[in-house]
């Protein structure tokens, strides 16, 4: 991998810090209008007072329930129905077009019919994380064992491999890197399908809150809001590089 | 050992690749087959292995599957399998358990000289390792029959040397019995008890059958300025260069097309 040039973190908290501090003293005096762009300052507190008061707890809980529980069924659901199109023909003519279809909307819109269906509990909010997963996580997989180096196959099959070993040996290892690859991508979709979902209508979580913020015109809210999913999110990135990196080791060390 | 009889074989609706291919092998025999690229030596080689099926002819085996090795162009090893469990893919293949099977590919590292290397993936070896690694993973096998398919092309000349010296070594210790494509002619005379001219294709067929009239042991630089290896390396030539000649001037002839 390309080696980062030195004292890089240095210089990135160094700008951060630069930018805020500029954006904190532009609102403290009175360049911005608090109303639109409250300084961060205000922001941090507001983020503050929601976990000490404990408000923000229930929220995070049905969010994240929405999100993980999508994002499970999904990879699941997609590494079955791939690899199994990949090796029933007949299957994967059905399924081609239907996952097409389904890849070809930006599939947030189907969040009004999951309500309609499922109601505004938790269940139509997995729908949506599980809906955005599976299409994406289904295209990995299918694409990945058909893309399997063939000359691996051969060279398992010349050793007198059989089916199964061809499939621990070859084709397990080989989708399993492509799933890695997609797997920051289908944590953050699962998140925006979990959020999305509360958005358009739910009685909790980050989403509902964001709904409720911009209803009462409360920007300070709608920043910490965000910056929260943001934090989240990148500390589920954090950890799905390191199971990348621990699956992927032979590519890395 | 291995016979072939009549063998034709086309891709498709394309014209054959092969066809009428006859060719033995005995037992104990080192065979190379050379001829020009794209003529159909690497197809002849699938074909006994089962994993390309003949239009026509026959192939009678008369080892079992499991007692025949091929050593791949590229090494074709497992990136994500560390190298002793790649060198430990085929005995595993054949039923022997994880551990005997490890230790044993071990002793198979240790033969190639790869002492150690058990551990690392094959990302981190060298060209050469890797080709080591491979042919611990035909070893391994205690084949009797090798088939090998231009097994040094990819390296550079020095490790090519050093590794075909090791490999006549193994082949005569274990008495294994050889056919080996190649383009290298030289090479194949080094090694072979008999080389085989595949004529050019489409429907290249066998052109000649060459005896090496050297003996065993081999040294291989010595026997590169010996007077019958030069003879006969001259003889090779001016057949292979029969064969690619009317090739050449067919190519020679567009370029003045395209001027």
């Amino acid at each position: 991998m390309k080696s980062r040039l030195p004292g890089i973190y240095l210089r990135r908290t160094i700008a951060l810090t630069v930018f805020l501090g500029l954006w904190e003293l532009s609102a403290r005096a009175g360049y911005i209008d608090p109303f639109y762009m409250p300084a961060p300052s205000a922001i941090g507190f507001l983020l503050w007072d929601q976990f000490a008061s404990g408000n923000i707890w229930p929220h995070l809980h049905a969010t994240f329930g929405a999100a993980l529980l999508g994002l499970a069924l999904g990879l699941l659901t997609g590494i079955i129905i791939g690899f199994m199109a990949a090796l029933m023909p007949y299957l994967a003519e059905l399924l081609e077009p239907v996952m097409a279809m389904l890849n070809a909307i930006p599939r947030v819109i189907l969040a009004p019919l999951f309500i309609i269906w499922l109601g505004i509990d938790l269940s139509s909010k997995v729908a949506l994380s599980f809906i955005l997963v599976v299409v994406l996580t289904f295209f990995a997989v299918y694409n990945g064992i058909r893309d399997v180096d063939q000359r691996l196959v051969e060279r398992v099959i010349t050793l007198g491999g059989n089916r199964w070993m061809l499939l621990r040996d070859v084709y397990v290892p080989s989708v399993v890197s492509w799933v890695m690859g997609n797997l920051k991508v289908a944590v953050g979709f699962a998140f925006t399908g979990a959020v999305v979902g509360e958005f358009v209508a739910s009685s909790r979580g980050l989403g509902y809150l964001l709904s409720y913020a911009q209803s009462t015109y409360n920007a300070a809210l709608t920043m910490a809001l965000i910056t929260l999913i943001m934090v989240f999110v990148m500390f589920l990135f954090t950890i799905a590089g390191m199971l990348e990196r621990y699956l992927l080791r032979w590519k890395y060390r | 050992m291995l016979q072939i009889r009549n063998l034709s074989l086309a891709y498709g609706k394309a014209e054959p690749v092969l066809e009428g291919v006859d060719l033995d092998l005995e037992p104990g025999r080192f065979v190379s087959l050379i001829g020009p690229s794209g003529c159909g030596k690497s197809t002849i080689l699938r074909v006994v292995t089962g994993l390309q099926k003949p239009d026509t002819g026959r192939v009678s085996l008369k080892v079992d599957h499991k007692e025949i090795a091929f050593l791949f162009q590229d090494d074709a090893l497992l990136p994500w399998r560390s190298v002793r469990d790649n060198v430990a893919l085929g005995l595993r293949a054949r039923g022997m358990s994880r551990q005997e099977a490890r230790t044993e590919s071990d002793k198979w590292l240790d033969s190639v000289g790869l002492t150690g290397f058990g551990d690392r993936w094959p990302r981190q070896l060298s060209g050469g390792q890797r080709k080591r690694v491979a042919i611990a993973q035909c070893l391994a096998l205690r084949p009797k029959l090798l088939l090998m398919d231009e097994p040094f092309a990819s390296l550079d000349a020095i490790v090519r040397h050093y590794l075909t010296e090791d490999l006549l070594h193994w082949v005569e210790r274990e008495h294994l019995t050889v056919l080996m494509v190649t383009h290298d002619l030289e090479e194949a005379i080094a090694l072979s008890d008999e080389v085989i001219l595949l004529g050019s294709g489409p429907r290249a067929h066998i052109k000649g059958r060459f005896e090496v009239p050297l003996e065993r042991p081999r040294m291989l630089l010595e026997n590169r300025s010996d007077p019958r290896f030069v003879k006969l390396a001259k003889q090779l030539w001016s057949a292979l260069s029969d064969e690619v000649a009317p090739l050449m001037s067919r190519r020679s002839n567009l370029k003045a097309v395209n001027q």
